[in-house]
């Protein structure tokens, strides 16, 4: 690849995304929100959309756009566009939040919020659509990690477009019959695309390339993970395609996505064995604590494939989805997320500031960036806190759903606390900090070789 | 019996200088069918790979006091890279330095590659052995004005990198 080796405003994605991390955990601790209030009341939608739109959305972008060069070995197409993006993605989600919070009658503001909102946030994400997706089309033939990411980005463009139709028929800009009915049944389309299509598939196509690179271990062999993506796929595709025409034809929604959830179990299997099979295969005997932490992610995917059809037997259908969900989304790819973020965060910032001198003169390594005895206690408690907050809410347990929630809280901002050292080099003995000819990191901004 | 130029190379290290430009000179002067008769203070073994790739075969043995001779003798098979095809087979100098990576964790191969960069010379070139395709060193040698070629063996399992020194600022 001639490109720049690091995505200019990777960072200031990353810092969006956790305080929006950070948001919806503390609302969550204070009792906003699902469980104290209902699934779809206007405070569920605030915690929902700060965690699915602000962190993992966002964490997801500044990810792929750090990557995708990478791993398609080409540079980025339109870089230009990265920082318009995320200016159109954050001040649309503050304005869809207070649009939740006038509904929840929190904010008492007379404007169309929500329709705005919904404009900037689908303009911000089809501008990421488009920069990463002519980045991976160019790169064809696709392998399968960027197969997945392709089928993630079309289920961005799903969930985003739904996501504007709702929008602008809540904030009475749109009043056709389709679109009303739409928005009336197709919330959860909206989420399938959102988590099942956008998210987690990106989560898996990536973790098919970098787990290989950070395990040493060979990539993937044999038809487990092309049978991997063909049922994600398949449960994408039923979930929209087959969600939509359940929508107009009349038929039930939910039991459509139901359908989908099974085949998005069976990918799950598959996966989940590749997974095991990177750890197993590793050259590299000793795990980093970002490898520590990510089993325990895939863990919770684990467990939030099999815990429905528990919870769901002690007749409390409701609760088995969201506990489920609650699982999936701050168990595994908020931990993974926040994992994966303590290893390229040091990474990126080691090659940025060091990179101009590296042969040159003694530089720390990567792991000199990061306290790792310090830092995984904090991810212990991340998910501990996760692992009670699922089964309180699981139980119908408001009181044992805060308490967990603010400890997850208080560990994500432990974790947001290593994140910033490493990226200032705080960790680094001051002899070696700054060698002449490296670069000083700024904490949202990177910088290619040679300083421009 | 093969006819062998000698070369000294222990008071060139003995005085502190670097004995691996006038090897080469001197391998580059051999005819076909002339072998090198090399006597240094200690066994050259990145020699072996660096005289390997240019089609030598070695014997070494000891003489006493710490001190080695290795007859380089030209092989009567087309050298070893010529399995990476055309990315070996332009007219670049043979390597000169040759890092085998393969098994290090990231990053540690473009700090060895980048690192063994800096005590060559402009126009010398080194071949790495690596696990993957370098896509973070890429943008580094470009940066320090270096060329490369690279590209999997045929096996599909080791990445073989080119690296031809060029002027650094």
């Amino acid at each position: 690849m001639n490109g720049e080796p690091l995505s200019r405003w990777t960072m200031a994605y990353f810092a969006a995304a956790l305080l929006s991390l950070l948001a919806a955990e503390a609302l969550m601790a204070v009792g906003y929100g699902y469980p104290v209030e209902g699934l779809r009341a206007p405070a569920t939608l605030v915690v929902v959309h700060l965690s699915a739109v602000g962190w993992l959305s966002l964490l997801m972008c500044g990810a792929l756009f750090q990557f995708i060069p990478v791993l398609v070995n080409r540079p980025l197409a339109s870089p230009g566009l990265m920082l318009p993006a995320l200016l159109c993605i954050i001040p649309g989600l503050v304005l869809l939040v207070s649009g939740f919070l006038v509904l929840d009658s929190l904010l008492d503001i007379d404007a169309p919020l929500l329709p705005i909102g919904g404009l900037l946030l689908l303009t911000g994400f089809a501008t990421v659509a488009a920069s990463l997706g002519l980045t991976l089309v160019r790169s064809r033939p696709l392998a399968i990690p960027s197969a997945f990411v392709v089928a993630g980005l079309a289920g961005l463009l799903v969930a985003a477009a739904l996501g504007f139709v709702f929008t602008q028929v809540l904030g009475g800009t749109l009043s056709v019959p389709v679109l009303t009915d739409i928005a009336a049944r197709g919330v959860p389309i909206h989420a399938a695309a959102g988590l099942g299509g956008w998210l987690a598939m990106c989560a898996i196509g990536v973790s098919y390339r970098l787990f290989p690179m950070f395990l040493l271990a060979p990539d993937a062999q044999g038809s487990g993970t092309r049978l991997a993506f063909l049922f994600a796929a398949g449960a994408a595709v039923t979930a929209i395609a087959g969600g939509l025409a359940a929508l107009f034809a009349g038929w039930p929604v939910p039991a459509v996505i139901l359908a989908a959830a099974i085949s998005a179990a069976g990918a799950t299997v598959f996966y989940g064995r590749d997974v095991v099979n990177f750890y197993r295969a590793r050259r590299r005997r000793d795990l980093e604590l970002n490898m520590k932490v990510a089993a325990l992610a895939f863990l919770s995917l684990a467990l939030a494939v099999v815990m429905p059809g528990v919870i769901a037997a002690l007749g409390r259908s409701e609760a088995a989805i969201a506990a489920s969900v609650y699982m999936a989304i701050f168990g595994w790819l908020s931990g993974l997320g926040l994992a994966k973020l303590y290893k390229i965060v040091p990474f990126m910032t080691w090659l940025e500031c060091y990179g101009p001198v590296l042969g040159r003169a003694p530089t720390p390594r990567v792991q000199d960036l990061v306290r790792e005895a310090r830092a995984g206690p904090w991810f212990l408690l991340y998910f501990a806190s996760v692992w009670a907050g699922t089964v309180a809410m699981a139980l119908g347990s408001v009181t044992g759903f805060r308490v967990a929630a603010a400890g997850t809280f208080a560990a994500t901002a432990a974790i947001v606390v290593h994140l910033v050292r490493a990226r200032m080099l705080c960790n680094v003995d001051c002899s070696l900090r700054f060698p002449v000819g490296s670069l000083r990191p700024s904490l949202l901004h990177s910088l290619a070789p040679g300083g421009r | 019996m093969k006819k062998y130029v000698e070369l000294d190379v222990r008071p060139i290290l003995a005085a502190g200088g670097e004995p691996f430009g006038r090897i080469m000179e001197t391998v580059a002067s051999l005819d076909p069918d002339e072998g090198l008769r090399l006597l240094a203070p200690f066994r050259p073994v990145p020699l072996f790979a660096a005289l390997g790739s240019k089609g030598f075969t070695h014997e070494d043995r000891e003489i006493g006091g710490g001190d080695w001779e290795v007859l380089f003798t030209p092989a009567p098979v087309p050298a070893a890279t010529a399995a990476a095809g055309d990315v070996s087979a332009a007219c670049w100098p043979g390597p000169l330095m040759r890092l085998d990576n393969r098994g290090l964790t990231p990053p540690e191969p473009m700090v060895k590659v980048l690192g063994a960069a800096e005590a060559m010379q402009q126009g010398e070139v080194m071949e790495v052995l690596l696990d993957r395709e370098p896509a973070f060193l890429f943008p580094q040698l470009a940066e320090r004005k270096h060329e490369w070629r690279g590209g999997f063996d045929p096996d599909g399992v080791t990445y073989r990198l080119l690296v031809r020194i060029g002027t650094a600022p």
